[in-house]
C-alpha cells in the first residue's frame, strides 16, 4: 500500500489507543482517590506521570496542581495544547482517518467522526459535568466500538495491519509506562505506612483492563510479584506487555514477511523479533528495582521500532515534506 | 389524510421566471403531480424534522468541504435543501443527446486543436482567438493520449430560461466536481423521503463510480484487467478533499498525493510499503498548471516531475487530459455550435446563451453601445472578476471597460444577463418553502465506447432571496436532482 497510507493507519490506531487508555487511567483513579485513604497526589500525580506530562503540568498550574484531581482531568480530558489529552487524541485519530477515508470503511469512519463530533459538543461536555464515570465509559466503548467495526467491516488486509501494529505498540508501551509509574508510586506508599496494599495493586490492574482476567489465571491471590508478572508475562492476557509485543510481531509479519528478500523493513523486522526473544527471556529482570530497567528498555525499544518502521515502510526518508507525526511521550 | 399545514400552500413562483416544478396556473407540472402530491403529504412541521435529519447525517457523515480561510483547515456541510428538483423523462432525453454530442464534438475539437488544426483552416473559428488562448499549451501539441479520450469526465453547466429551455452556460472539461454530492444528496432523500422517492419514479444514480472505474480502464495503456488507476489529490486541505477521497473509495482505487508518486523512465510508480508500484491510469483532481513542475509552475509543491512526459509518450492516461481548457474557455465557447457542425455536420442539439464576441468589429460596436444592457465577460478571468454588470452599473464603470474593449477587443465578450429558472426550496428561518434560483450540472462520463450521461446531476440553488449566485462559498446550496424514469420502463 501507499506509504503515507500506511503512516495514516499505523498513527489512527496509535492516536485511538492513546484516547482509550487515558480515560480508562483517570476512570480508575477517580474511583481509587474516593477509598483508598490516599492524598490526592499520591492518586493523581502518577497519572500526569505516565502520560508525560508532569513537567509542562507543573509548569502550567504549579507544583502543588496535582493534588487536585478535577484539575488533572480536566487538563487530560479537554486540553487542546497537549498531544495526550482524549480529545485531543481523537481529533488527531480522526485527521488520520479523514486523510485515508478511501481506506478505513465508511462505518468506521462515521463511528470515529460521531465520537470526535461528539467530545465537541454540548452533550459531551454535559456528560463529563454530570456524569463523568458515564463519560469516560462512553469514550472507552466507542474506541472499542471503532475497532470491531473496522475488524467486521475492512479487509483484513495491510491498512488494517497497520492500524493494529500501531495499537499493538502504543499498547506495549501504555502497560509498561502505568507498571513502571506506579509500582514505583506503590513501593513508596506502602514503605512508608501501612496502607492497604492489596488496593492498590487492583487498582493497577484496573488501569489496564486486567482485574477479571487476572482474577481468573490467580484465583484471587494479590501481591506484587504475581500483578507484576502477569502484567509483564502474562501470554493471554491481550494488555500484557509480552501479548502486546507478540501479537505487534504478527501484524509485521503480515505486511512485511520476514523471509523475503528485496522488500523494504529489515531492519524493523530484526528490531521486532530481537524485542519478542528478548520479552520471552526477561523473568528474572521482575525481581526489585530491575523491573524498572526491564519497563524502560521495554519504552525505549518500541519508540526506536517505531521510529525504524517510520523510516523504512511509513516513507518518512523518502517523501518530499516529512509526513512524520510527533512521537509519543 | 391531508395535513393541517400543507407544504405548498402559500408557494408563489416568481413573475418572469420559469419554475421548475409549478405551472403558471400554480398547479404542479403534469409530470411531476405525483412528487408533489407526496411532497405536500409530508406537511411543513414534518418536513421541517425531516430536513434537521438530513442536516444531522451529513454532518455525523463527515459530507464536509474544507473551509480555507479558517484554522486547523475547519469543515462545514456543503447546505442542502431536501425539496428535489424533479426533471422530466422527457426533458432528460432531449439533455442527454444533446450533452453526448456537445462532448463529442469538444473531444473533436480538441484532437484538433492539440493534432492536424483543420478548423482554423476552413475558418470556421479564428486561429488566434484559440491559438492566443493561455488556456492553450502548445508544448502538449502532437501527444495522442492513450485510448484517444481527453474529456474523461465532463461537467457542463446549464441553467433554464424563462420559456423552459435549458441552455449551456459553461462547460467544465477539466476537474469538474460535485458528483460526490448527487450521490450523497441521493442517500439522503432514500434516507428521510422513501415514500416521496418511490412514488416519484426516478433513475438511479448510484452506478456512476463503477462506470467511471470502467471508462478509465478502457482507455489504460495496458490491458483493463492489469489496470492500476489512482486518484490524485492535492490532499485534505483542498476544498475538495471529500469528493476525492469519495470517489476513491467508491471506485476502490487508491488515493495519492504528488509526493506517493515519481517518474523513473517516463514511467509513473507509487511509493508503497512493498517498494514500487507501476501505475497506468492517474484520475488528476489537482489543477493542470500544478501538475509537473518539470513543465507548467516550477514551484508547484502538488506536482509529479515528469509526469507529462510519461504522459507524452503514452505509459499512463491522465484524466482529463492537460491542454483540455482551451476548449472551455469563455473566448470559444460562443463558438461550440460551430465546433459541432464542423466536425459533426449536425445542428446542435442544445441551445446556449447569445453571446457578442468582441473579436468581431460588428459585435464589438454594438457591446460598447449598449453596455449598460450587458453582462460583459474577460476571457481570461473566472469567478467573477473582470466582469462588468451593465444594468447595475456606474457611468464611470461603464467608460472603464469601453476603453478596455477598445483597447483589446479579443479579451471580452458580452451576454444578456439570464434568468434562471426557479425551483422550490425550504427556508429554515420561516419554516415554508420559497422559489429560488437554481442551475444544473450534468455529469458526462467519456470512455473508448463514448459519451455515457448520468441521469440526474447536481442541482445548485441560491438560497439567498433574489440571489442568482448558487456557488457554495457564497450562499449556495444543492438539491437532490431526480430524473423520471421513461414512461415505457
Amino acid at each position: 500500500m501507499i506509504s503515507r497510507v500506511a503512516d495514516h493507519c499505523f498513527w489512527l490506531g496509535r492516536y485511538l489507543e492513546r484516547a482509550e487508555s487515558t480515560a480508562r487511567v483517570l476512570s480508575v483513579t477517580r474511583n481509587l482517590a474516593l477509598d483508598a485513604g490516599l492524598t490526592a497526589a499520591q492518586c493523581w500525580l502518577p497519572v500526569v506521570i505516565v502520560a508525560g506530562e508532569e513537567a509542562r503540568f507543573g509548569s502550567r498550574f504549579g507544583p502543588e496542581a496535582a493534588e487536585d484531581g478535577d484539575r488533572v482531568q480536566a487538563y487530560l480530558t479537554w486540553d487542546q495544547e497537549t498531544g495526550v489529552s482524549i480529545q485531543r487524541s481523537v481529533a488527531a485519530a480522526r485527521d488520520n482517518a479523514r486523510s485515508i477515508r478511501e481506506v478505513v470503511s465508511l462505518e468506521t469512519w462515521e463511528a470515529l467522526n460521531e465520537l470526535h463530533l461528539w467530545l465537541g459538543s454540548q452533550a459531551g461536555w454535559s456528560e463529563y459535568g454530570e456524569d463523568r464515570h458515564a463519560f469516560y465509559r462512553r469514550v472507552r466503548q466507542a474506541v472499542q466500538g471503532i475497532h470491531g467495526i473496522a475488524r467486521g467491516t475492512m479487509l483484513h488486509d495491510d491498512a488494517l495491519h497497520f492500524v493494529e501494529l500501531g495499537v499493538r505498540l502504543e499498547r506495549a508501551g501504555q502497560t509498561a509506562r502505568i507498571l513502571d509509574v506506579h509500582h514505583h508510586a506503590i513501593r513508596r506508599i506502602t514503605d512508608a505506612s501501612a496502607a492497604p496494599e492489596t488496593g492498590l495493586w487492583l487498582s493497577l490492574l484496573r488501569a489496564c483492563s486486567g482485574f477479571e482476567p487476572y482474577m481468573k489465571r490467580c484465583q484471587g491471590r494479590i501481591d506484587r510479584e504475581a500483578v507484576v508478572r502477569f502484567l509483564v508475562l502474562e501470554a493471554e492476557f491481550p494488555r500484557s506487555v509480552r501479548f502486546c509485543i507478540h501479537s505487534a510481531w504478527e501484524r509485521l509479519a503480515s505486511i512485511r514477511p520476514p523471509e523475503a528478500e528485496g522488500l523494504p523493513g529489515a531492519r524493523s523486522v530484526a528490531r521486532l523479533a530481537e524485542l519478542v526473544r528478548w520479552v520471552d527471556g526477561c523473568g528474572a529482570l521482575l525481581e526489585g528495582e530491575r523491573l524498572h530497567e526491564l519497563l524502560t528498555h521495554v519504552v525505549d525499544e518500541t519508540a526506536s521500532i517505531c521510529d525504524w518502521i517510520g523510516r523504512e515502510l511509513l516513507g518518512y526518508e523518502v517523501a518530499a515534506q516529512s509526513q512524520s507525526q510527533p512521537s509519543p511521550p | 389524510m391531508a395535513p393541517s399545514d400543507p407544504l405548498f400552500a402559500d408557494y408563489r413562483a416568481l413573475p418572469g421566471t420559469f419554475d421548475e416544478m409549478f405551472g403558471p396556473d400554480g398547479a404542479p407540472r403534469p409530470a411531476f403531480r405525483l412528487a408533489a402530491e407526496a411532497l405536500a403529504a409530508r406537511g411543513r412541521s414534518a418536513f421541517a424534522a425531516a430536513q434537521a435529519l438530513a442536516e444531522r447525517a451529513l454532518m455525523n457523515s463527515g459530507v464536509t468541504f474544507s473551509v480555507y480561510s479558517d484554522d486547523r483547515g475547519s469543515e462545514k456541510i456543503f447546505p442542502f435543501c431536501l425539496v428535489p428538483r424533479v426533471i422530466s423523462a422527457q426533458d432528460w432525453a432531449h439533455l442527454e443527446r444533446g450533452l453526448a454530442q456537445r462532448v463529442t464534438a469538444l473531444e473533436a475539437f480538441l484532437a484538433d486543436c492539440y493534432g492536424e488544426q483543420r478548423i482554423f483552416r476552413e475558418g470556421t473559428i479564428p486561429r488566434d482567438l484559440v491559438l492566443g488562448s493561455k488556456n492553450f499549451f502548445p508544448q502538449l501539441a502532437g501527444v495522442k493520449p492513450p485510448g484517444g479520450v481527453r474529456i474523461h469526465i465532463a461537467g457542463i453547466d446549464l441553467i433554464r430560461d424563462p420559456a423552459g429551455v435549458f441552455q449551456v452556460l459553461e462547460d467544465n472539461l477539466r476537474t469538474p466536481s460535485g458528483v460526490s454530492y448527487v450521490l450523497e444528496n441521493r442517500l439522503l432523500s432514500k434516507r428521510v423521503l422513501p415514500e416521496v422517492l418511490d412514488r416519484a419514479r426516478v433513475q438511479q444514480v448510484d452506478h456512476y463510480p463503477a462506470r467511471l472505474g470502467d471508462a478509465l480502464r478502457s482507455v489504460s495503456p495496458v490491458e483493463p484487467g492489469a489496470t492500476t488507476a489512482v486518484v490524485l489529490t492535492p490532499g485534505p486541505f483542498n476544498s475538495a478533499y471529500f469528493e476525492h477521497s469519495f470517489l476513491a473509495r467508491t471506485m476502490g482505487l487508491e488515493l495519492v498525493q504528488a509526493a506517493d508518486l515519481y517518474v523513473e523512465r517516463d514511467r509513473v510508480f507509487a511509493r508503497t510499503t512493498r517498494g514500487p508500484r507501476p501505475v497506468h491510469v492517474v484520475y488528476r483532481r489537482t489543477d493542470e498548471l500544478f501538475l509537473d513542475p518539470e513543465v507548467f509552475r516550477p514551484d508547484s509543491l502538488l506536482g509529479v516531475r515528469g509526469i507529462l512526459r510519461a504522459w507524452a509518450r503514452g505509459n499512463v492516461t491522465l484524466a482529463n487530459a492537460p491542454g483540455n481548457g482551451v476548449a472551455d474557455d469563455k473566448a470559444v465557447y460562443p463558438f461550440v455550435p460551430d465546433i459541432v457542425r464542423f466536425y459533426l455536420s449536425e445542428e446542435p442539439i442544445l441551445a446556449q446563451v447569445p453571446t457578442w464576441v468582441c473579436a468581431r468589429e460588428e459585435d464589438k460596436r454594438f457591446v460598447v453601445e449598449h453596455l449598460g444592457e450587458l453582462v460583459v465577460k474577460a476571457v481570461d478571468e473566472a469567478g467573477g472578476y473582470g466582469m462588468l454588470m451593465g444594468p447595475q452599473s456606474s457611468a464611470e464603470q461603464r467608460e472603464d471597460f469601453r476603453r478596455r474593449i477598445e483597447a483589446e477587443p479579443r479579451k471580452y465578450i458580452a451576454q444578456r444577463r439570464v434568468e434562471l429558472s426557479t425551483c422550490p426550496t425550504w427556508d429554515g428561518a420561516a419554516s415554508r418553502v420559497v422559489p429560488r434560483r437554481v442551475d444544473l450540472r450534468p455529469y458526462v462520463v467519456n470512455s473508448r465506447s463514448g459519451p455515457w450521461v448520468l441521469p440526474g446531476g447536481l442541482t445548485r440553488v441560491a438560497l439567498r432571496e433574489g440571489s442568482y449566485v448558487v456557488n457554495s462559498s457564497q450562499g449556495g446550496g444543492s438539491k437532490d436532482t431526480w430524473v423520471q424514469k421513461p414512461e415505457a420502463a
